[in-house]
C-alpha cells in the first residue's frame, strides 16, 4: 500500500484530504508545514508520493520542493503541488523547484485519487 | 457648502487591482462591494460592503498589521453524491474560506492574530430546506477546526442584512433591509444555480 505525506496548514484541508486518500485505500502521513513535512521524511523509508500545499508559514509547499529534491531518497519520489493559487508564475516556480504536478483546489476526490495513481504509476 | 475632498485611491493589493472602487462621500472613504462568491483583501482604509441573505460572509483582519478582507459565499446543496468529510459543500466552502485566509496569511498576517466576524445566513431562499443555517453550520464548524474564534456575529432570523465591514478598524454595522429582500432573493437564486451547476474542481495540470 502506498504511502503519501500530506502537507497543508488548515486543519479542515488536512482533514478532507486525509479522509480522500485513505478512503482510496492509501496511507497518509500528515504534516502543518514544510519545516514539519521535512521532520516527519527524516529517518523513514521514503513515502510514495508527496501531495502539499503552497502558501503555508514558516515554509511554503515551492521551498519544501527545493528541500525535498536535496534529500537522496526523494529526488525522484512524485511531489504535487494543491493550492489555491493559480497564478502562472507561481505555477512556474512550483515546475522549475521540480514539482511533478499542480492541483488547483478546490479539488475533485475522484481527479485527485485518479491524478495520483497515475503519478504513481 | 462644505465639501469632502476626494483623494486618489491607494493601490490596490496584487490579485485585486482590477476590483472597483467607489468614493463614499458619507463614510470619507473608498467603498468596495463583494458580490456572492467574491472575495476582497485590503491594506487600505476601505469600506467592505454587502447585501447578504442565506449567503454567509465572513469578514476577517489581522489586528496586528492592519490588513482585513471579507468574503461572500453559500454553499452548494442537493447535488452532492456523497454525504462526508470531502462532499461538494464542504470543498466548496472550505475554498471559499481558504481564498480569503490564504490572501491574508500572504500579506504577512498570522493565524493567531486573526480576528474573525460571521454576517448572514438568514432563511431566506423558499425552499425546504434552511440553507442559511446550513451554511452557518459550515463556517462555525470550519472555524473550530481552524481554531480561529469568532468575535461577534449578527446571523440568521429572517430578513436581509446590509453589511458594512473597516477593516482597518474591525468595526462592522448592520441594517435589516427589508426592502430588497426580493432582490436578494433573486441573486442569491442565481448564484446558488450557478455553483450547483458547476463542478467543484479545480484544474490539473502534470507536468511531465
Amino acid at each position: 500500500m502506498a504511502t503519501i505525506l500530506g502537507v497543508d496548514d488548515s486543519a479542515s484541508m488536512r482533514e478532507m484530504v486525509s479522509f480522500t486518500l485513505k478512503s482510496a485505500g492509501f496511507e497518509v502521513v500528515e504534516a502543518v508545514d514544510g519545516v514539519d513535512a521535512l521532520g516527519k521524511v527524516a529517518g523513514r523509508p521514503p513515502v510514495d508520493l508527496v501531495l502539499a500545499d503552497v502558501n503555508m508559514p514558516n515554509m511554503d509547499g515551492i521551498e519544501l520542493v527545493r528541500e525535498l529534491r536535496a534529500l537522496e531518497g526523494y529526488k525522484f519520489i512524485p511531489i504535487l503541488l494543491l493550492t489555491t493559487e493559480a497564478a502562472p508564475e507561481k505555477k512556474e516556480e512550483g515546475k522549475a523547484a521540480g514539482a511533478t504536478g499542480w492541483i488547483v483546489k478546490p479539488f475533485n476526490p475522484e481527479q485527485l485519487v485518479g491524478t495520483i495513481k497515475k503519478v504513481l504509476g | 457648502m462644505y465639501e469632502t475632498r476626494r483623494p486618489d485611491p491607494r493601490p490596490a493589493l496584487p490579485g485585486f487591482e482590477s476590483r472597483k472602487r467607489v468614493w463614499d462621500a458619507q463614510h470619507d472613504r473608498y467603498a468596495v462591494k463583494i458580490s456572492p462568491g467574491g472575495y476582497y483583501v485590503t491594506n487600505n482604509d476601505e469600506m467592505l460592503v454587502t447585501v447578504l441573505g442565506s449567503c454567509v460572509a465572513a469578514c476577517i483582519r489581522d489586528t496586528k498589521i492592519g490588513v482585513g478582507g471579507m468574503n461572500h459565499f453559500m454553499l452548494p446543496v442537493g447535488k452532492d453524491r456523497r454525504d462526508d468529510v470531502a462532499s461538494d459543500g464542504n470543498r466548496y466552502g472550505n475554498y471559499a474560506m481558504e481564498n480569503l485566509i490564504n490572501s491574508l496569511l500572504k500579506q504577512g498576517a498570522t493565524r493567531g492574530n486573526l480576528e474573525v466576524k460571521i454576517f448572514g445566513g438568514a432563511r431566506i431562499l423558499n425552499s425546504g430546506t434552511d440553507i442559511g443555517g446550513s451554511n452557518l453550520e459550515f463556517v462555525r464548524r470550519y472555524l473550530t477546526d481552524e481554531k480561529l474564534s469568532i468575535v461577534a456575529e449578527d446571523t440568521a432570523g429572517t430578513n436581509p442584512r446590509k453589511v458594512l465591514y473597516f477593516p482597518a478598524s474591525g468595526r462592522a454595522r448592520v441594517r435589516r433591509v427589508r426592502s430588497v429582500r426580493a432582490h436578494v432573493e433573486a441573486t442569491e437564486k442565481r448564484y446558488l444555480d450557478d455553483i450547483q451547476n458547476k463542478p467543484v474542481a479545480g484544474e490539473i495540470e502534470l507536468f511531465s
